[in-house]
């Protein structure tokens, strides 16, 4: 049982007046795929020392298991760690590399071999075993430092952007490889990113984390179908959700004049201004004559199977930009003029004051 | 002969310098330009393109002081060495003052006390070393300590050996503190066992802090991320320092070894001229200082010249040793 669990987990960096993070509480279930994210800041990777014990916890507590694990240090809390840059140790060969925590475990010569050539193997790692990182491409030392984690067998892995390092192509395909991997080997990870994408792909559940307060934590279809308040409704998702605000009249939303409709009880839990969250794909174009929110054309981002239409919509009171998903290949022309509606139930609706949700 | 082939030099430079003026319009036009040059120097001299010549001229200055200030003395020194003295001035001696210096108890107390040196060395490096790791875990007051040992480095050799002639006299404070704790007074720079440990002590007091901020700019440059790694993979201080820190400063280490040991042999003269002046009986003799008795006090500079081919010659071999020794210890299989 290696569940992981912050307790009201605090820091508070000397001199600071605002934590870095603030009373975490988070729980990750025995084997999950867990994922903090957030903008740069927002005490992600603050988080995630803590729990490797590389940063110290001002109060509250961490526990692995059933192990209180607030004041260990490293070595005596079975975790191993990824990091950005992947601090290999340069003047080591990636054998040496990946032997070098169980060394210093005093593990003996053979069952290091052992366990590193299972490791390399795992990773597709074998001809390079006698190489030093230097002599390695980036995904190369992005395994190894997956290797050196792995050879470990913890009880859990932090894994602090471990993909920000590479190309874009790479990052894609790695994504995918290290939550195949993560799910064979069954190992409870905690998984720090910046990038929302990578974020929704790989977690069983994505903590979003701003200002070193948890916004939300679920599944990630959960968080993009109903988020929490405004920040998550903002931050997840790409292109981002249509965030414009407006009146609430008699069980519709008004927007400069033009009707919205939204869901009624989300409407009856409304007590100030609202903020309509609508994604791209939610809106639909509607022909001429009908009412709808006209949004003036910038820039048609085509996808080949479908496209998203940029555009300013000229209402006082929304934002300039609006961004609506449309089939691809209907070739709406810059400069021209749409009309787009949405149905109630794609509303999603928010309260100003407090930014939280307001649909149940 | 040296001076015929730089003469060489500048006629050949010439003519290439002489037709930059003229191709410098044209640059914005290469192929105008080229064609220019090809027609202007048509048969005479075709290989001096302007391209081939100007950098051998960018170099030139370079080339010159280097020739001149430093291959050209040491040349003369080391034929100067192989010539007489006094009636014999300027005559070719062969090898004699080599084996003048070979017989001279003086010169062999002072290779003798090179040997105590290089034992020295590591403990000179180490002190620094171990302070500056000190210093990069941020001790308690690691501020103060920062430039508390750097501040001895601005001091002149002769205000330190003055410094220290007062404390380490028979009498003086050093020795009353021995007594108080009950130890028998030493005579610090009258003993001959004890005056070169001196010596070398207060040297390494005196410039540890220039190494030490050699080490501390090292220290900048770890990945912070390898201690952390290190650190999540279990490693103790010990550890961390033994198989991470001292190979990222493989580098760092080895230059302050080197420069450590070119400071002890060049630049310990003005503690030992005030501090013991080569005594008690030569003891505490260094190449250096019997260099300059010997060419300055003696009148023998062809006998000190030798002297300081055998210096450099040392500082050439235990530099290059130290290298090689010291890229495979710093270093992991």
């Amino acid at each position: 049982m290696t569940a992981v669990t912050y307790e009201k987990a605090q820091r508070l960096y000397p001199g600071s007046t605002t934590p870095a993070v603030d009373a975490l509480d988070l729980e990750i279930r025995d084997g999950e795929f867990m994922v903090l994210v957030g903008p740069s800041g927002c005490g992600k990777s603050t988080s995630l020392r803590m729990l490797a014990g590389l940063e110290e916890v001002t109060s509250g507590s961490i526990r692995i298991g059933d192990r209180d694990v607030t004041h260990l240090p490293p070595k005596d809390r079975d975790i191993a760690m990824v990091f950005q840059n992947y601090a290999l140790y340069p003047h080591m060969t990636v054998a040496e590399n990946m032997a070098f925590a169980l060394k210093m475990a005093g593990v003996g010569k053979e069952e290091r071999a052992a366990r590193v050539k299972e490791a390399a193997a795992l990773l597709d790692l074998d001809a390079y075993l006698d190489r030093k990182p230097k002599a390695l491409s980036g995904g190369q030392r992005q395994r190894v430092a997956m290797g050196r984690a792995i050879v470990r067998q913890p009880q859990v892995f932090c894994m602090d952007e471990p993909l920000s390092n590479l190309d874009a192509k790479l990052r894609v395909s790695t994504r995918t490889q290290i939550a195949a991997l993560q799910q064979r080997l069954g190992i409870t990870t905690v998984y720090v990113t910046h990038d929302q994408v990578e974020a929704m792909t790989m977690g069983d559940r994505v903590a979003v984390l701003k200002d070193g307060v948890l916004q939300q934590v679920d599944t990630p279809l959960a968080l993009y179908d109903k988020p929490a308040n405004l920040f998550v409704a903002g931050f997840i998702g790409s292109p981002a959700m249509n965030l414009i605000e407006g009146e609430l009249r008699e069980g519709h939303a008004v927007v400069g004049g033009h009707e919205i409709p939204v869901d009624r009880a989300a409407a009856a839990a409304a007590t100030g201004p609202v903020t309509l969250g609508v994604r791209p794909e939610a809106f639909r174009v509607v022909g001429e004559g009908q009412d709808g929110l006209p949004v003036k054309v910038t820039l048609v981002e085509e996808l080949g199977a479908d496209a998203y239409v940029y555009g300013t919509s000229g209402v006082e009171g929304t934002p300039s930009n609006v961004v609506v998903r449309v089939p691809g290949q209907v070739g709406h022309q810059k400069g021209s003029t749409i009309r787009v509606t949405t149905d109630p139930t794609a509303v999603h609706l928010f309260d100003n004051a407090t930014g939280r949700r307001l649909n149940p | 002969m040296n001076t015929s082939r730089l003469g060489t030099r500048t006629d050949a430079g010439d003519p290439g310098s002489a037709r930059v003026p003229g191709g410098t319009p044209g640059a914005t036009t290469p192929p105008s330009t080229r064609t220019g040059q090809r027609a202007a120097g048509s048969g005479r001299r075709p290989r001096w393109t302007e391209d081939r010549v100007v950098p051998y001229l960018l170099v030139l200055p370079a080339v010159l002081i280097v020739v001149l200030l430093r291959i050209v003395p040491l040349v003369m020194g080391a034929n100067f060495s192989f010539t007489g003295d006094g009636d014999a001035n300027g005559a070719w001696v062969g090898l004699d003052n080599y084996r003048t210096l070979w017989d001279d108890e003086v010169f062999r107390t002072a290779m003798k006390n090179v040997g105590l040196l290089l034992l020295a060395l590591p403990v000179a490096v180490a002190i620094p070393g171990l302070l500056a790791t000190f210093l990069f875990l941020k001790v308690p007051g690691y501020r103060l300590y920062r430039s508390v040992y750097f501040f001895p480095v601005v001091l002149s050799p002769v205000i330190i050996g003055a410094i220290f002639n007062v404390v380490l006299s028979f009498d003086g404070p050093a020795n009353q503190l021995l007594e108080k704790v009950g130890i028998e007074p030493i005579d610090w720079l009258g003993d001959s066992t004890y005056a070169m440990f001196t010596v070398i002590g207060v040297h390494i007091w005196a410039t540890f802090g220039m190494a030490l901020v050699i080490f501390m700019a090292g220290f900048a440059t770890v990945d912070q991320s390898l201690l952390d790694a290190a650190r999540s993979d279990g490693a103790n201080l010990r550890q961390t320092v033994w198989h991470v820190i001292i190979p990222e400063l493989s580098q760092t280490i080895q230059f302050v070894f080197v420069t450590t040991m070119i400071g002890m042999l060049t630049g310990m003269f003005g503690l030992l001229y005030i501090m013991t002046g080569g005594g008690p009986g030569g003891a505490t003799y260094l190449p250096e200082l019997y260099i300059w008795t010997q060419q300055g006090q003696m009148n023998r500079p062809a006998l000190a010249s030798a002297a300081s081919m055998v210096l450099f010659v040392l500082m050439l071999v235990v530099g290059f040793a130290q290298l090689r020794l010291l890229k495979r210890a710093t270093k992991e299989s």
